[in-house]
């Protein structure tokens, strides 16, 4: 077994574990939020009296703000002590209704006693169980509503898939969604949607687990788990999670914390039915869905990772005098800009131009002064234009045109041989599609071009903040 | 004035009143007051009002055990057992009773001189 197998049961079985944590803590909770004992028919059946007796059982109720089921048995409790109390007392040659009368004397203010009984079961011990317990049935409710949403959209992709494909092989046309603004769009749709119910579960689970154990009603415990879930889930869907952004994606990424609010009140007061079976029948499924889909997947040769795209500048007519004309000969001598080049690390990319000897012996590719080369020009800087499209078969290539400026300018740092200029492509929502240029003022104070520069693509990566917050 | 003294005295004594009767069998709330009273020679009746909280404070203390069950010849009823956390903790409120009310006893004494 090798270790990645290893790895891979570890996660899939914490998973499972934390999920079926979740599950039980979710039926012990259930034992307090359920509907409790029935009340004594003795009473209820009995009309005379019987509503002064519910009134005080009210008031007594208002003040506990306990899970319904304990509410239920305490009151049922209560009612069979008045019954054999109020028996006792007409025993004793009380009449009826001064036998209730007496029988609640006796009980004391119903505000009082409703205040003790809740003192006696909201203890420091369950409030921090609640607390410990709602935690870890949040963290395996998200997980189930992630990995089932994931299955569920996972299975409805791969049917909508199979329904385009019949529908194209009948000749009708059908729209290309495999570009890089549609994945975009598609996976922050995705995304959102599976995180949209990891929250609404999670927070569920959290308010049903912790009113129970820590006996507290659940709407009360829904306020404290709404604004956490909100922050929590809000943050994350916001700030959190990084990737390709769009418009579409930042829109509906508040449906996140919504959910989450949703999934804490929505009738949170019902009792989740048979959380044990379906819960586990999901989790299981679900995980088999996604292991199997990516598994086929993958090996039909799909990658998941993205690809990079570069084009070289030998193609005609990438358009690059638009951005600048190229230096006249006479002012910068063929080949004194040997290369361009671009790396990103850590989030930053890095352009240079690398200058070679302007010599007979270029083949040496000795690097020369750059102010012998660059003497008579000034304002050295590398222009970012916005660039065609190079994933769409029949679109022009190079830079494109309808841009009349730069989108990104930067001032050229000599640097030895080089010059050198930070970009930030990825950090840029309208800048996945790009050509470089440097550009300096000549002898004759106008801007040229001084190569032909260099083009790729960098699709957006950060949170849906970064995306709001960009620069074009 | 003589019931105000016995309520205030019986005030903090439900705990060990309610663990005393227990130790001898389950019992329903309705039934350990009662068995209290019978106990105490009718000296000791625990306020109603009290003894709801302290059984309900017990059980979430884990002295007590509840469970609802049929009566023999009634509705169904919620009876409670002492635990074995209940037991010890029944000794040591026996004990703090005892060498109280010894002490009480000495001072009272005392004060009759």
């Amino acid at each position: 077994m090798t270790l990645n197998l290893l790895t891979l049961v570890a996660f899939v079985g914490g998973f499972l574990g934390l999920i079926a944590l979740a599950i039980a803590l979710v039926r012990r909770g259930e034992l307090h939020l359920g509907p409790g004992q029935m009340p004594d028919d003795r009473i209820v059946q009995h009309a005379d009296g019987a509503e002064s007796i519910d009134v005080y059982l009210d008031r007594m109720a208002a003040e506990m703000r306990l899970p319904a089921g304990d509410t239920a048995d305490i009151r049922a409790e209560l009612l069979d002590h008045l019954a054999d109390s109020i028996a006792a007392l007409e025993a004793e040659g009380f009449d009826h209704q001064a036998a209730i009368r007496e029988a609640l004397g006796r009980l004391g203010p119903p505000v009082e006693l409703g205040r003790q009984l809740r003192a006696a079961h909201q203890t420091t011990g369950r409030l921090f169980a609640g607390a410990g317990g709602g935690v870890l049935a949040a963290g395996g409710g998200f997980l189930l509503g992630y990995i089932g949403a994931a299955a569920a959209g996972f299975v409805v992709i791969l049917v909508l898939a199979l329904a385009a494909s019949l529908v194209s092989r009948l000749g009708i046309p059908t729209p290309n969604l495999s570009t890089p603004d549609g994945n975009a769009v598609g996976n922050g749709l995705y995304l959102t949607f599976v995180l949209a119910a990891g929250a609404a579960v999670s927070m569920r689970f959290a308010v049903r687990v912790s009113a129970g154990l820590g006996r507290r009603s659940p709407r009360g415990a829904a306020v404290f788990w709404t604004v956490a879930g909100v922050i929590v889930f809000g943050s994350w869907a916001v700030f959190g999670i990084r990737g390709q952004q769009s418009w579409v994606g930042a829109v509906v990424a508040p449906a996140v914390p919504i959910a989450a609010a949703f999934g804490a009140l929505y009738r949170i007061d019902r009792p989740m039915p048979h959380v044990g079976r379906w819960a586990l029948v999901i989790a299981i499924g679900a995980i088999a869905i996604l292991e199997l889909g990516y598994g086929l997947l993958l090996s039909a040769g799909v990658t998941t990772s993205g690809a990079t795209f570069e084009q070289g500048a030998s193609q005609p007519d990438f358009h690059f005098d638009h951005a600048a004309p190229i230096a006249p000969a006479a002012w910068l001598p063929a080949g004194a800009i040997a290369g361009n080049d671009y790396s990103e690390t850590g989030g930053i990319g890095h352009a240079s131009s690398y200058f070679l000897a302007a010599s007979p012996d270029q083949a040496s590719q000795a690097p020369i002064p750059l102010t012998g080369v660059l003497a008579g020009w000034h304002d050295l800087r590398f222009e970012a234009w916005h660039a065609y499209p190079n994933w769409e078969p029949n679109s022009p290539i190079g830079v494109d045109t309808s841009y009349p400026s730069p989108f990104v300018i930067e001032p050229a740092i000599v640097n030895g041989d080089t010059l050198d200029a930070g970009f930030n492509f990825e950090k840029l929502r309208d800048g996945r599609d790009w050509w470089f240029f440097v550009t300096g003022v000549g002898p004759d104070g106008n801007r040229y071009r001084l190569s032909d520069g260099h083009g790729g693509w960098t699709p957006f990566n950060g949170s849906v903040w970064d995306w709001i917050t960009a620069p074009q | 004035m003589q019931g105000k003294i016995r309520a205030q005295l019986l005030k903090g004594t439900t705990t060990l009143l309610v663990l005393t009767v227990l130790r001898d069998g389950e019992l329903y709330g309705y039934e350990i007051a009662q068995r209290i009273r019978e106990r105490s020679g009718g000296a000791f009746v625990p306020s109603e009002g009290s003894l709801y909280p302290a059984l309900h404070a017990l059980e979430s203390a884990g002295a007590l055990q509840a469970s609802w069950r049929d009566g023999d010849r009634g509705p169904r009823r919620r009876y409670y057992k002492i635990t074995t956390a209940g037991l010890g903790l029944l000794d040591q409120h026996a004990q703090e009773w005892v060498a109280f009310s010894q002490g009480m006893g000495l001072a009272v004494e005392g004060a009759k001189r």
